[in-house]
């Protein structure tokens, strides 16, 4: 195994820190500028029966009596200590809310993230080792249209198709209607799940594909496979066996520094299947002004983004033994 | 068949026969009824199910009960009251309740329950307005007293729509689980998407047909759909998809006072600002010419047929057919030629032939604002702005993103707005000059001295019943008044009706005039519901 050594640690949690403090220093400016005036959004329809006096106590109440930089203030004091507020809409705390949504969203990320992982893998080298064939023509052709199809759109073609026309799938939520999420089955899950994790699945594979065709088109070019070929090895013995390695290495940090897009989809997927996991929490938390959970999903995504970025760091390591060679001769 | 007809015993039999089968269907109704309902109409709401944070505020608030309520004609009936008194000097209140009332875990209700709750809900700053209470308590088991700062008529709304709480139980958690006296209890709510809620129990009220309720916290879109898939009992649509259908559920519209309406700047411009910089005027809004002659060109009923598929109904005021409203409000529209003899009687005319009558060398010209995202609006007011060309109006209609700068405008410009209450409140919200320019009430800084003492008379009065004159002589006493014959400030266009799609085995009994804002108002009795096979 590669060392993880205490120098590398620390300074990778110096780089989180400080990323956090910045995130959250931005969002906070970002959601205090917001034309969004959360007390108006939540007074909403009652506006008449609600005197000025009473406006002002729901001011105070939010502690939006005082200037923005106090407010931060107060705010971060807490969040260092693990405290990250009330959620205004849930009436919750705000780790409580993140921790339930994000189990939600965990089972849609993660399917999602597998699939296209193992699928655009496969395409790629597919396309890679047959280049110019009838099968290599195909993949690209589908994964230059499908990377540039926003994701939501995909969507609600797969809930017109599947759901209203065809009726096979459910048409929103993560269990059936009156079923609770605690009493749901794996399949009504699954059964639920499948759509949402395919149109993220479906858009996500685009992008390693095109990649993974890439290297394997280098990788079969290189001096090792056409040995290899000379030595009487077919076109696929030679991708799958010697080129694998090589191109598995940029195609699985490329699926973990792609955390943040999986993240971003998966916001615009949730909203389109009413799927309430973490995504539909952050627009609702956006539209009606909940700055503590929006400020609270903010550094979570920074933290997930970084642990991908920082999982494929590590895995670097470990598949490519030269890599970590040389940042040991580098002390 | 035919056999049996041609003999009177065998018509005998016939009859016998289905008079078994009548008997037969009865018997099994039971058997093939449900027992859980499923809703989507919308109303999931933002603070969870704390009555003294505003849950429950319109229609039903389900898992408490309320002091008073509102009946199908809006009429005001005891609920968890068994008897009321209001003070010679109006301030003070004095309510008698039930001894049988239970919350959902099986404990008393007691008058220490209400006063807690009214004491609290006054304090949480919330959207529950208790500013003109001085203080709730209880003065024995059953009986609690309420005493007011001042006078005030409106207050009366407060015990209709403020759902009593459990003093032992009430805390930081009780929004998302709620117990209380109303006829159901929660069993779970999954925020943005559904929540669950069973009988209760204890209820002391009639045991509603349904066991089991689930309201659905999905979007229009994906309710729709639902309904489509045959998976909702129950789903309210936009007015635009009322016109679809949807097999196995009838139309359900709902008449209500969600009204909408254009708000006029009834000053001058003289160059003045709020205090946040917003301009203040209009010098052509500010002609009450202009106004009425807008109010009587307005074609109403086009309004319903074009932009509201028919689902509606015009307004003539901000509180139609509500007990306060004034029944001499309604008057003749789509009259252009009524209209241009006002414009032509207080001096505009169209002198450079352009079509459009100026007076003084000002145009009769102005904006119509809507925010963009609302569709009905917009419609509005492109509609209106073509009715009112042929008499010589030129109104230039215009979207903004957002309420915040729709704000700065509203003193200025004319205003796509909409309003509906069953408080009163609203209407002097909307007349008052008294509190005009704070928040959204009275933008335009209309002022009618008559119009403000009948207004400040009616929240004074010695209790609701005496205050409902006074709400109609604001808007027209005979000789002045807030509606169209008087100064006509706002031009009232139409009252939305809500459009709901239900099961056609559902009979949800008689609905209530909904107010603004609709989806949950529909369940307020959805204790009376029942499945019909």
């Amino acid at each position: 195994m590669h060392a993880i050594s205490p120098s590398f640690c620390l300074g990778k949690l110096g780089r989180l820190a400080l990323i956090l403090s910045l995130v959250s220093v931005l969002a906070f400016t970002l959601v205090s500028l917001s034309p969004v005036d959360p007390v108006n959004a939540y007074i909403g329809i009652d506006r008449m029966q609600i005197s000025l006096e009473q406006e002002q106590r729901i001011v105070k109440r939010w502690g939006l009596d005082r200037p923005a930089p106090e407010r931060f203030a107060i705010w971060a004091g807490h969040a260092l200590r693990g405290d990250l507020g009330q959620s205004m809409i849930f009436n919750e705390p705000v780790t409580t809310v993140i921790g339930k949504r994000f189990v939600t969203s965990l089972w849609l990320m993660a399917s999602a993230w597998l699939l296209s992982g193992l699928l655009g893998f496969v395409l790629g080298v597919t396309a890679g080792t047959n280049r110019n064939s009838f099968a290599d023509r195909v993949i690209r052709v589908y994964s230059y249209t499908l990377a540039s199809t926003p994701s939501f759109w995909m969507g609600l073609v797969l809930l017109a198709v599947f759901s209203v026309s065809l009726g096979w799938t459910p048409i929103c939520c993560a269990t059936p209607p009156g079923v609770s999420p605690g009493d749901a089955t794996l399949w009504q899950r699954l059964h639920h799940l499948i759509l949402p994790a395919a149109t993220l699945s479906l858009i996500g594979v685009a992008q390693i594909a095109l990649h993974t065709r890439e290297k394997t088109i280098d990788a079969m070019h290189s001096e090792y496979a056409l040995f290899a070929l000379a030595q009487g090895e077919s076109r696929a013995g030679v991708a799958w066996r010697h080129a694998m390695r090589n191109v598995a290495l940029p195609a699985v940090t490329l699926q973990f520094a792609s955390l943040g897009e999986l993240f971003g989809g998966s916001v615009l997927a949730e909203q389109v299947f009413s799927y309430p996991g973490l995504g539909k929490a952050t627009v609702e938390a956006g539209i009606r002004g909940d700055v503590p959970l929006l400020l609270g999903i903010t550094l979570f995504s920074a933290v997930f983004v970084f642990a991908g970025n920082l999982i494929a760091d590590i895995l670097y390591g470990v598949l490519d033994p030269r890599i970590r060679i040389g940042a040991e001769e580098a002390r | 068949m035919h056999v049996f007809t041609q003999c009177r015993a065998g018509r005998l039999l016939l009859a016998a026969l289905a008079g078994l089968l009548v008997l037969g269907t009865l018997a099994s109704a039971p058997a093939l009824a449900r027992d859980t309902l499923t809703l989507a109409v919308k109303g999931e709401p933002d603070d969870g199910y704390d009555p003294t944070l505003g849950w429950g505020r319109y229609g039903n608030p389900l898992f408490q009960s309320t002091l008073l309520k509102r009946d199908e004609n809006l009429n005001i009936v005891n609920d968890l009251a068994t008897a009321r008194s209001l003070s010679e000097d109006g301030l003070t209140w004095n309510l008698t309740i039930r001894e049988d009332a239970r919350f959902s875990d099986g404990s008393k209700l007691t008058a220490e329950d209400v006063a807690y709750t009214f004491n609290t809900a006054a304090k949480a700053g919330g959207k529950v307005d208790l500013i003109n209470m001085d203080k709730a308590e209880a003065t024995g088991e059953y009986g609690v007293r309420i005493t007011l700062k001042k006078r005030d008529t409106t207050f009366i709304n407060r015990l209709i729509s403020l759902g009593i709480v459990p003093k032992a139980l009430h805390g930081p958690g009780y929004a998302r689980r709620p117990v209380g006296s109303g006829p159901y209890k929660m069993v779970e709510w999954n925020e943005g998407q559904q929540m669950i809620a069973e009988i209760n129990p204890h209820y002391y009220g009639d045991k509603p047909f349904f066991k089991r309720l689930v309201f659905l916290f999905t979007d229009e879109d994906t309710s729709f759909a639902a309904a489509k898939a045959g998976k909702v009992d129950v789903v309210v649509v936009p007015q635009a998809l009322a016109v679809q259908t949807i097999p196995g559920m009838v139309l359900h519209p709902v008449k209500s006072v969600d009204n909408r309406g254009l708000m006029f700047p009834c000053v001058p411009d003289t160059g003045q600002v709020t205090d946040k910089g917003a301009p203040i005027g209009n010098d052509v809004t500010a002609d009450p010419a202009i106004r009425k002659a807008i109010d009587v060109a307005v074609d109403r009923e086009l309004l319903v047929r074009g932009v509201l598929e028919g689902f509606g109904r015009p307004a003539y005021g901000p509180c139609d057919g509500l007990p306060w409203d004034n029944p001499e409000n309604v008057f003749k529209d789509a009259d252009p030629d009524a209209a241009r003899k006002i414009l032509a009687d207080a001096g505009w005319k169209d002198t450079d032939g352009d079509g459009i009558v100026e007076k003084d060398g000002v145009k009769a010209e102005f904006t119509v604002i809507y925010p963009a995202d609302r569709a009905i609006r917009q419609y509005l007011a492109l509609a209106v702005a073509d009715m009112l060309r042929p008499v010589g109006i030129h109104a230039v209609v215009e979207g903004k993103r957002s309420w915040d700068e729709i704000k700065h405008l509203m003193h200025s410009e004319v205003i796509v707005f909409g309003w509906g209450a069953h408080d009163p409140i609203e209407v002097y919200q909307l007349y008052s000059s008294h509190h005009a320019g704070e928040g959204f009430n009275n933008p335009g800084f209309y002022k009618n001295d008559k119009v403000d003492e009948y207004l400040d008379a009616a929240v004074a009065a010695e209790n609701y019943e005496a205050s409902l004159p006074l709400w109609r002589k604001a808007q027209w006493d005979g000789t002045t008044g807030s509606n169209g014959l008087g100064d006509a400030p706002w031009v009232w266009l139409v009252n939305l009706e809500h459009t709901y799609f239900v099961s056609e085995h559902l009979d949800v009994g008689v609905s209530q005039v909904e107010p603004h804002g609709h989806g949950w108002p529909v369940t307020a009795n959805i204790q009376k519901w029942t499945w019909k096979d």
